[in-house]
């Protein structure tokens, strides 16, 4: 069942600590974020990317990190059209308007289950943040990210601490093949004693639904839709949802649903 | 003290007569686009709004339109939304609670299919008592059905209006649609039927392809565009309604600023809403405010009734 979360959010306009290049069109912006809005993996914040009304909309981004010591938070994004290159050019002790943390965070998998995060592309950041936190707490934890080839990899220094296993679709780095088929050949994997978790291209989230229903795998997955208020007023980021009203809210019930209650249309 | 600098003068009237209704000032927050109010709690004082228009409520739920809903485009915000609700009885039991005990004015937008479902919601919330007014939703561009087939035809607009004004005394304000040929002709009939206000503008058709699959970006195939590309058509929109009646017009469409929100003042209207740009910064209502204050006083205006005067000079020459 699809429920609804409520957890308090701001608006902060943050100091920029560091943008960096991560390699492929990877970059990572960090930038202070107050302890008593701490974010969960899964979570997201909006950003506003320029005062001017193009583009206009606020951008949703799911946080990659969160350090309560250094009270720093990082997003984890993709160079792809006009509002990300704007974002990539921002510099440090610049501010930037956001708000959040907003939406549900990925669960902690039940004692005696290994969690399996599968990350494909821009799915990156959140699935880094949560294999950190999953880590931290000694919980057995794979994280397995694809993309297309060696060319938009993030660089290495970004995911190892994290040993993730590496796909590319060309074959050019570790295995070939998509992060499903990656996850099918994974060895020993027991559907009953692992939580699948997901974010990434929606097609690649349809294959990973379907494996875990034809395996009754439990499985979470970070949905994306295009956003307008990102606070649960417009219902503009609806997604098709088995039950209930027939939509969920991505900003408001999400990002984060099971599996089998989306509908994959 | 110099006479021009208005040092010790009293802050001027903001205040905006609707019917027997009173705004506390002219920045109100549109339909659709602030749910109901509780969602942007956290994110703006909502003792300072005018008034609050909530998203509309239908007779029965509505869970809205096929997905995505939303495109964005150069300065606009293309939706199909569908007046996705859950209905009166639910409003009333979830939504009126809250919504009565803000400090500001709150009239429920409302939308239907048929005559008797305007009549029926209006009726139904009259019957609760505890909202300030209402916004009867005569264009929403995204249902099949009603809406806005009644808001284009000046004859149905005015047989409704004065249908709903058989049902209540509060404030009653007809949101047009500005996909007509002449919305000073809707804005009559609406007076005619006893409306005491019009809003204009909601959301123009528009619609965009995606050029890669070759098919609509919506499903719905059309959508209604806001944001600040739609500007200087509300502001016209506005101009042309408020010259053909005595009622007073409320300005909406691509308000980002208070100079935005000024120029629809300016043309005729009397108060504002703020719609998509509460999206893109929730602090605009609030600065909006400020602005129009602060023009009262550099303008040495007692009373925002007062900014209609300058229009008096230059409407007379209009061809």
């Amino acid at each position: 069942m699809v429920q609804t979360v409520n957890t308090p959010f701001t608006r902060s306009f943050a100091e920029i600590r560091e943008n960096r290049p991560l390699g492929g069109a990877f970059f990572r912006l960090s930038f202070d974020w107050g302890a008593e809005w701490a974010p969960a993996p899964g979570q997201f914040l909006t950003i506003r990317v320029t005062d001017g009304p193009v583009p206009l909309l606020r951008r949703p981004f799911a946080f990659s990190d969160y350090s309560r010591a250094d009270r720093r938070a990082s997003v984890i994004v993709k160079r792809r059209g006009t509002a990300t290159d704007i974002l990539y050019r921002r510099r440090p002790g610049e501010t930037v308007d956001t708000i959040g943390p907003r939406g549900n965070r990925f669960p902690i998998p039940p004692d005696g289950r290994t969690a399996v995060l599968l990350a494909g592309g821009i799915g990156l950041g959140p699935l880094l943040y949560f294999t950190r936190e999953l880590q931290g707490l000694g919980r057995n934890a794979t994280l397995i990210f694809g993309c297309r080839s060696r060319e938009e990899l993030p660089l290495h220094g970004e995911l190892e601490s994290c040993n993730p296993v590496l796909c590319t679709d060309d074959g050019s780095v570790g295995f070939k093949g998509t992060v499903v088929e990656c996850l099918e050949a994974l060895p020993g994997l027991d559907p009953g004693k692992t939580v699948l978790y997901a974010c990434g291209p929606t097609p690649m989230l349809r294959a990973v639904a379907a494996f875990a229903g034809g395996s009754g795998c439990p499985c979470w997955v970070s949905m994306e839709q295009v956003m307008g208020c990102a606070v649960g007023a417009c219902m503009g980021c609806a997604i098709r949802v088995a039950g209930g009203a027939g939509y969920a809210r991505v900003c408001q019930e999400g990002p984060i649903f099971a599996s089998r209650e989306v509908i994959w249309d | 003290m110099g006479l021009s600098s208005g040092g010790g003068r009293a802050p001027a009237d903001l205040r905006v007569p609707i019917g027997r209704g009173l705004l506390s000032n002219p920045v109100g927050v549109a339909s659709g686009t602030f749910g109901y109010g509780a969602e942007y709690a956290g994110l703006m004082d909502l003792g300072l709004l005018g008034a609050i228009f909530t998203k509309a409520v239908t007779r029965e739920g509505r869970s809205g339109n096929a997905v995505p809903r939303l495109v964005e485009t150069p300065a606009g915000l293309l939706n199909s939304i569908g007046l996705a609700n859950q209905g009166v009885e639910a409003f009333v039991r979830d939504k009126v609670p809250y919504l009565s005990r803000l400090p500001c004015a709150v009239a429920a937008n409302i939308a239907g299919s048929t005559e008797s479902e305007y009549l029926h919601v209006t009726g139904r919330l009259e019957k609760d008592g505890r909202l300030w007014g209402y916004e009867i939703n005569l264009s929403c561009p995204n249902v099949r059905s009603g809406c806005l087939a009644f808001g284009t035809e000046p004859r149905l607009v005015e047989k409704l209006t004065r249908k709903l004004r058989r049902e209540t005394p509060k404030p009653l304000i007809i949101k047009l649609t500005p996909n007509v040929t002449d919305i000073g002709v809707l804005a009559r009939a609406a007076e005619a039927g006893g409306a005491d206000a019009v809003s204009c503008i909601n959301t123009l058709v528009g619609m965009a392809v995606d050029v890669k699959t070759k098919r609509p970006v919506l499903p719905s195939v059309t959508g209604g565009l806001s944001g600040p590309a739609i500007r200087p058509v509300g502001v016209a929109m506005a101009y042309r309604a408020a010259q053909a009646v005595s009622i007073p017009v409320i300005g909406i469409g691509g308000i980002m600023s208070a100079e935005d929100a000024l120029q629809y003042l300016l043309a005729g209207a009397s108060a504002v809403q703020i719609g998509t740009g509460n999206f893109v910064d929730p602090a605009i209502p609030a600065r909006v405010l400020e602005g129009i204050r602060e023009f009262c006083r550099a303008e040495g205006m007692k009373s925002l009734r007062e900014i209609h005067r300058w229009k008096a000079g230059w409407e007379r020459d209009e061809g």
